[in-house]
């Protein structure tokens, strides 16, 4: 039974472990996105600034790794078997290529977008604020992208998975949007 | 008055640093935790993922298999033909979902009503035909006999 069950899965374990990659990706994003809302909000919880910043960093850190295995897994699957050009640069692909197009789009992006974090001393805090908020378009990209290709997303498991982290982030997006706009300050 | 500030300045000193060790305490447990519970995240992940596939419940399978399902209920209600084999054989690419429309094929052989007629007229002749393993070769062989009979007499 065991061996019947591994030999028939067996082809398919990179094409799995790619979904799964996908699914806790779209999770900590979630998730990642909503803790850095929640970062200097004005009513917040005080004292918990840091807390949520770490929180922030360590899942946005998760997240492109998620993502990044999300992608390399793909490499070993035998169905699709994508080349790396495929999964790496966007609308290369056969398989869905607006949606995969917009995956990959969304993929590159947040790792820029997350990885300047560490390059504020030379992009500089101000200019890297309004980069960062970037961030929320593509994350809602990779929403999209999540519904429009991937295989699950028919799956009512899967809709409640993406939606409940999704949500509260999304309510916090809209908060934050409707806000007016601070004061840029002049001091660094 | 010297040495007073001193001791202040001292004692804002260690409070400092043990505010600074807290934080750091802090932040190395949330990113311990969110380690943990991003593999934890994604073992569950998977492991819904492989039982959908396991259990046969796997969405991009059974969309291939619904098409497989469409075309033999097609087939089904076409007389055979001889083109209606290749395209059945060209869609069903994998083995599993085959068997499937094999298998599927088989419960309608039994439902005819041929079937259930061939029984009621052979049993007084021959009941051993009834444990026969193919019921469609028994259908087959009943019509002949009375031609040959008829002509005889």
């Amino acid at each position: 039974m065991i061996a019947t069950t591994s030999a028939s899965v067996g082809p398919h374990i990179f094409w799995i472990t790619s979904r799964a990659a996908g699914i806790a990706a779209m999770t900590l994003a979630s998730v990642a996105v909503g803790a850095g809302l929640l970062i200097g909000r004005r009513g917040g919880i005080k004292g918990m600034g840091g807390d949520f910043r770490a929180l922030h960093e360590a899942l946005s850190l998760a997240t492109l790794v998620a993502v990044a295995v999300h992608g390399a897994a793909l490499l070993g699957d035998h169905f699709l078997h994508p080349t790396i050009v495929e999964i790496a640069v966007p609308f290369t692909s056969a398989y869905r290529a607006l949606w995969t197009g917009l995956g990959i789009s969304a993929g590159w992006a947040l790792a820029a977008l997350g990885l300047s974090y560490y390059a504020r001393r030379w992009i500089g805090q101000s200019r890297w604020r309004s980069l960062h908020r970037l961030t929320a378009i593509f994350w809602l990209l990779a929403i999209v992208h999540s519904l429009g290709s991937g295989t699950d997303a028919s799956q009512p498991w899967f809709l409640a998975v993406l939606a409940i982290p999704a949500a509260p982030a999304l309510v916090l997006l809209l908060a934050k949007l409707s806000r007016p706009a601070p004061q840029p300050s002049t001091s660094r | 008055m010297a040495r007073m500030d001193d001791f202040r300045r001292l004692e804002a000193k260690g409070l400092a640093r043990a505010k600074i060790r807290a934080r750091r305490r802090r932040v190395s447990s949330i990113r311990a935790r969110t380690i943990r519970a991003s593999l934890a995240l994604f073992a569950v992940a998977w492991a819904i993922v492989f039982g959908q596939l396991v259990t046969g419940n796997d969405p991009a399978l059974s969309r291939s298999y619904a098409t497989t399902r469409k075309l033999a209920d097609s087939n089904r209600n076409r007389k055979p033909a001889p083109a209606a084999a290749p395209v059945e054989a060209e869609v069903a690419t994998e083995p599993e979902i085959e068997a499937e429309a094999e298998v599927e094929a088989a419960p309608e052989v039994e439902a005819a009503p041929e079937v259930e007629a061939a029984p009621e007229v052979e049993p007084e002749v021959e009941p051993e035909v009834e444990a026969a393993p193919e019921p469609e070769a028994e259908i087959e062989v009943a019509p002949e006999p009375e031609p040959v009979v008829t002509s005889a007499s």
